[in-house]
């Protein structure tokens, strides 16, 4: 997904402190002191997993709902880390007090996944045994690897029960993954623009971000220091994956053939010809903007991550795990629901609906819609009343309405 | 409207009567979900609907009736044969693209199938189009012609046809007078204001 969700300009009041927010929220760290054993049978003597919380959980501890992140998401879905802060949590226009995702009735966690690098152990963290980052020498790590360690975390947190796992995008696939795994404890689940195998196509775009990190020869093999690494590399992979969570209507509306305006003291636009500075340049307002996103992709990201990640996505195939799709959601109680965007290309609606036929056949309770949006892959995080009013009715129904009225 | 609730009631009973308790139900055209969610009520049924509308589906899932939103044709042909005991159509034949090679599929995907519809041979329809001379409107299809979608209006003598000639078993039929409760006891196709069928292979 791409992180374009900008704040809206503050007017009076302070944007942590609006109506709906979360407000100011923390990041804590689940130590997981034992070890834990990867779908592999590597194991790794222990992990962290960096969440947060929002929202208090009932003293049935049935009300939690897990929040799961996209490829380059991480666990701040909600809320601020200070009033400075440039923008919320990723998913900050659902969840909240009021919103769609309730955190007055809900207890939201969302965990930074395993291998992940904002927070939770992956081939960035330091390896006991040689004291240096893990690098290539971190397990293979699985959605279901992901799912497990976040089960470690449920329990740690008292979690009897989860109300919804949500998740969009890579989030969809491990929140259905969830639903498989781990039946007894999941009500309910909302899949968004996912889908149950991951496409050829989509693995063909993985492959040309990760040769563009592994041609880079900073990479070395996955060997390198925290403050280095194949900058170039994971920035084009950034670049080129951030198209496609959009779309040509999109790109569009946004950028246009617009062209870059030389600053105050710049030399004006090149007219024809190569061998002036600049004509190779970012002329074209979306190819500055392609680059500003890769550009900020590697200060957060980590290139080896990335890797793991998009290969983790590689792999997800419910059918080739479990014999047949319906076999892998017959273990499902849990009710689905799953929403595809018309505009998505990625994940494209009928994988969505793919999805959602596959629970009926395996005779389990489970909806599909479908929202016309042109914003392509990240529809999922679009600001839509249609979608939050499916949202809240799925989450909400059979939720005892208090009438105070008496 | 509140007439068309309750004169809607009497139908969706006569539907739940011939839906055997848990059994699996399919209701193609489910609007927001009215006829599902009585049936689960009633019935206890494992319910689902499809409908084209996302607005529809919201409030099916709102009330906790499962739906796809997506074309009816399509959803059928990802089932296996007698997937569902019941396909109900109640009020959507009209609507269809195709609605021979819809029933016939419901055929194939249910064990039964239901289908519910305005009679429009019923004499006010007749009297209506032939003074009037104009695109006929009673309390299901109440609007204009410009503002309507696409319509292909049946009458009970050509769903009678219509099984006939696709060797279609009809298990039960009911038709029901203009007030859409009393049985209609002879010349259905003049007198009959709804019909219901129970079909089967």
């Amino acid at each position: 997904m791409t992180d374009d969700v900008e704040a809206k300009p503050a007017d009076s009041a302070p944007r942590h402190l609006a109506h709906g927010d979360v407000g100011i929220v923390q990041p804590r760290d689940y130590v997981h002191d034992r070890p834990f054993t990867f779908k592999n049978g590597q194991v790794i003597p222990g992990f962290t997993l960096r969440y947060e919380t929002y929202g208090a959980l009932n003293e049935t501890r049935d009300n939690a709902i897990l929040i799961c992140h996209a490829l380059s998401g991480d666990h701040h879905c909600a809320g601020w880390h200070s009033p400075e802060d440039r923008k919320p949590g990723w998913w900050n226009n659902l969840i909240g007090p009021g919103k769609a995702v309730d955190t007055r009735q809900f207890h939201v966690i969302c965990a930074n996944v395993l291998g992940g690098c904002q927070g939770s152990t992956g081939p960035l963290s330091t390896d006991p045994a040689t004291g240096r980052p893990y690098g290539v020498h971190f397990p293979a790590v699985t959605f279901r690897d992901m799912v497990n360690s976040q089960r470690h975390l449920l329990d740690h947190l008292g979690v009897v029960k989860l109300h919804g796992v949500i998740g969009g995008s890579m989030g969809g696939m491990i929140a259905l993954l969830f639903a498989i795994e781990h039946p007894e404890i999941v009500g309910r689940v909302l899949a968004m623009a996912t889908t149950a195998r991951e496409s050829t196509q989509a693995i063909a775009f993985n492959e040309v971000g990760r040769q563009a990190i592994m041609q880079d020869t900073a990479w070395n093999n996955g060997d390198y220091p925290r403050d280095g690494g194949p900058r170039v590399g994971l920035a084009i992979a950034r670049m080129m994956a951030h198209i496609t969570y959009l779309s040509d209507a999109s790109l569009d509306r946004k950028f246009g053939r617009r062209v870059v305006k030389p600053g105050p003291g710049d030399a004006p636009a090149p007219a024809a010809d190569p061998q002036a500075p600049g004509f190779f340049g970012a002329q074209f307002e979306v190819e500055s903007y392609l680059r500003h996103q890769g550009q900020s992709f590697i200060n957060r990201f980590d290139a080896n991550s990335y890797l793991y990640i998009t290969r983790a996505l590689d792999q997800f195939d419910l059918a080739h795990a479990y014999g047949s799709v319906e076999k892998a959601f017959a273990r499902v109680q849990a009710e689905s629901l799953v929403v595809g965007f018309t505009s998505d290309w990625l994940f494209p609606p009928g994988q969505n609906r793919a999805i959602a036929l596959a629970l009926l056949r395996a005779g389990r309770r489970a909806s599909y819609a479908e929202l016309s949006t042109d914003l392509g892959h990240d529809s999922f995080l679009l600001e839509s009343e249609e979608l939050y009013a499916l949202v809240r009715g799925f989450l909400e129904r059979d939720r005892v309405a208090f009438d105070f009225s008496i | 409207m509140e007439k068309i609730a309750v004169k809607r009631s009497f139908d969706m009973r006569i539907i739940g009567d011939w839906v055997e308790p848990e059994s699996r139900v399919l209701d193609l055209g489910c609007g927001r979900g009215d006829l599902l969610d009585y049936l689960v009520q009633a019935r206890a049924v494992s319910a689902v609907g499809v409908d084209i509308d996302f607005a529809n589906v919201t409030a099916c899932v709102s009330r906790g009736v499962p739906a796809y939103q997506g074309d009816i044709a399509a959803f059928m042909r990802a089932f296996p044969e007698r997937h569902f005991d019941r396909v109900v159509c109640s009020r959507t034949v009209q609507e269809l693209q195709d609605p021979a090679a819809v029933i016939l599929e419901a055929l194939r995907v249910g064990k039964a199938v239901t289908v519910g519809f305005v009679n429009h041979g019923f004499w006010k329809n007749r009297i209506a189009g032939l003074l009037g001379g104009r695109k006929v409107r009673n309390a299901v299809y109440p609007t204009s012609w410009y503002e309507s979608r696409p319509a292909n209006p049946v009458t009970i003598a050509d769903f009678e046809d219509f099984c006939r000639e696709k060797d279609i078993r009809v298990a039960r039929r009911v038709h029901l007078l203009g007030d859409w409760k009393t049985h209609c006891p002879v010349l259905p196709n003049l007198l009959a204001g709804y019909a219901l069928y129970d079909l089967t292979r």
